[in-house]
């Protein structure tokens, strides 16, 4: 990070910019002695479904392409590449995202969750998106399990129209939309915890 | 995309110097929802050098009123801002645009900082690869002049350069009648004096210039305002018209008004003629249909956009009645 760029040195400590090598030594002489030394640019480390990740990641890489093709969970699916779809939605500290819009060096300390992680707990979304076949190509799915799973984490018993709101920013080219309805209705009294779930 | 290098600011101070290193060759990021839009299509005159990110600088997302203004930090996301109880209660009409800017991912993501310096959307100067090098790219011609107009202009082109894509920003009406001002590492604007046409540019801000706070003073007693947005989808799109009203009542009369349109115009427009109709005046249907009459006197539609006039009409009278009666 201490190269010659275009416009000087970069302090590897803080970013500040330097136009010779003895300014930048002369100021972590004076304003970093005996910090600890940064960490390498371009490492990141968060936590992807309760599991912790140290990754090298390049500022070009979105998170997406982190999670997806570095990481190989290839349940999150791209499909415009610009913000307008939804269907590589991620849960992002609590709040879902687009994956695809987020720059994975931009991620240290998040906590993410994806699909994976969802079908992982069975949570009881998975079954009844499969009850409900709110699929026909399945492209957009998970996409809208994940923002849903983010929905129920915050509203355990929506409304039908709180669940249209929240999947506002999902499309699904097959026009499945009628089905997510149920099905996001329908996990909301199997949660634990529910009126109509019976259990804990 | 292409690399490029990327620096988490610490500061805003070292925000500015890293920009002001890099001369013109870096760009800040915030949410990112609108920039890397763009770096994917590479529709920026030049692909950065480097990145700026100013999400890693402490407390620059708060959101506090304090003697009598809000302040806004310019990190704020856009559903921070209209979930936040303070703007709900008081600024009615920023809490509705915010909340109806994009998708509710994007509203996570996006920043009001960002919202209000985003690029014009213009499908000519969105064409990937700049492959319309339009007049607003320092080209030679207007493409959407002869060309598909739909989303346009319908108050004209600005003076210097004849370009006539609107201003996208849901947020910027409502800031601009709420009588917000733009605070930046360098001064302090009126959130009406931010916008302009540059090349690949909608403000004044200079290349080194960090918003880092929006302001807007408390509504003063009987003010009451108000937003609407028309847009093909309820969902994520753009606004093809949308409209922010500020109205302070005294009696039973309108003592104050300050009404915006916002993708109409190159810049946000703020319309005078309309708020003078109905000062002083006891609000009826009638009065602001007069008012909205005024605001689109002046428009001159394009070959295939004289239907946004109309829409402009209708949400300037319902977005004036939408403050109560
Ligand atoms: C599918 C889609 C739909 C959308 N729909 C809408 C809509 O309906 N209404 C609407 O208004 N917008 C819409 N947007 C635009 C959306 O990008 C903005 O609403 C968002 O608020 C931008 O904020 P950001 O933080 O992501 O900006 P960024 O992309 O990070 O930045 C945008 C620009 O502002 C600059 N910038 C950012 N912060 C600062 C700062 N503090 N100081 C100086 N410069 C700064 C950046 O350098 C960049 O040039 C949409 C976008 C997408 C992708
Ligand atoms: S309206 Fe502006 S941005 Fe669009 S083609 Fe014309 S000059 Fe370019
Ligand atoms: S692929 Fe990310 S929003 Fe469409
Ligand atoms: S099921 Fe095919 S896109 Fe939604």
């Amino acid at each position: 990070m201490t190269g010659k760029g275009t416009a000087g040195f970069t302090c590897p400590y803080c970013g500040k910019r330097f136009d010779t090598f003895e300014e930048l030594k002369q100021d972590i002489l004076t304003s970093h002695r005996g910090s600890p030394l940064p960490a390498p640019e371009g490492q990141i480390r968060l936590i992807v479904n309760g599991q912790e990740h140290v990754e090298n990641v390049e500022p070009s890489w979105t998170l997406y392409h982190l999670i997806h093709d570095r990481l190989g969970m290839t349940g999150s699916k791209q499909f415009c590449d610009r913000g307008a779809c939804g269907s590589c939605t991620v849960i992002m500290d609590g709040l879902p995202v687009l994956s695809c819009m987020v720059l994975a060096i931009e991620c240290d300390g998040r906590t993410i969750e994806t699909v994976e992680g969802i079908a992982r707990d069975n949570h009881p979304l998975i079954e009844s998106y499969v009850e409900h076949h709110a699929m026909q190509c399945g492209y957009c799915t998970p996409g809208f399990v994940v923002t849903s799973k983010a929905l129920l984490d915050r509203n355990p018993d929506p409304t039908e129209e709180e669940i249209r709101d929240a999947l506002s920013g999902n499309l699904c080219r097959c026009g499945t939309y009628p089905q997510h309805i149920i099905a996001v209705r329908e996990a909301a009294g199997r949660l634990p915890g529910h009126k109509d779930s019976g259990g804990v | 995309m292409k690399p490029f290098r990327h620096f988490n600011a610490q500061s805003v101070d070292q925000a500015a110097s890293l920009m002001a290193g890099y001369g013109g060759r870096a760009c800040i990021i915030a949410g990112g929802t609108d920039l890397l839009g763009r770096m994917k299509d590479r529709i920026l005159p030049s692909y950065p050098e480097a990145l700026v990110n100013l999400k890693t600088i402490a407390g620059l997302d708060a959101i506090r009123a304090e003697d009598g203004v809000l302040r806004i930090g310019a990190l704020a996301t856009l559903a921070s801002v209209a979930a936040h109880p303070e703007v709900l209660s008081n600024y009615r009409a920023l809490a509705e645009a915010a909340g109806r800017t994009a998708s509710p991912q994007l509203r996570n993501m996006g920043t009001i900082g960002g919202n209000i310096c985003q690029d014009i959307r213009c499908w000519y100067y969105r064409g990937p690869l700049n492959r319309f090098s339009c007049l607003r790219k320092g080209g030679g011609r207007c493409y959407a002049l002869k060309g598909d107009n739909r989303y346009h202009s319908i108050f004209g082109g600005s003076v210097e350069k004849g370009c006539v894509a609107v201003h996208p920003s849901d947020t910027a009406p409502a800031l601009i009648a709420l009588g917000a001002s733009v605070v930046t590492s360098k001064r302090t604007v009126e959130a009406e004096q931010l916008f302009s046409v540059r090349l690949s540019g909608t403000t004044i801000l200079e290349g080194d210039e960090i918003i880092t706070e929006i302001r807007i003073p408390e509504p003063s007693a009987g003010t009451s305002s108000s937003f609407m947005k028309f847009a093909l989808r309820k969902s994520i799109d753009f606004p093809i018209v949308n409209c922010a009203v500020a109205l302070t009542r005294e009696e039973d009369r309108v003592a104050r008004a300050r009404i915006c349109l916002n993708a109409v115009h190159v810049v946000p427009r703020r319309v005078t003629g309309a708020e003078e109709v109905i000062q002083g005046r006891t609000m009826t249907e009638d009065v602001a249909g007069e008012a909205a009459e005024v605001a689109v006197s002046d428009a001159k539609p394009l070959e295939h956009n004289a239907y946004m006039v109309q829409v402009a009409r209708a949400l300037v009278k319902r977005a004036i009645l939408a403050c109560g009666g």
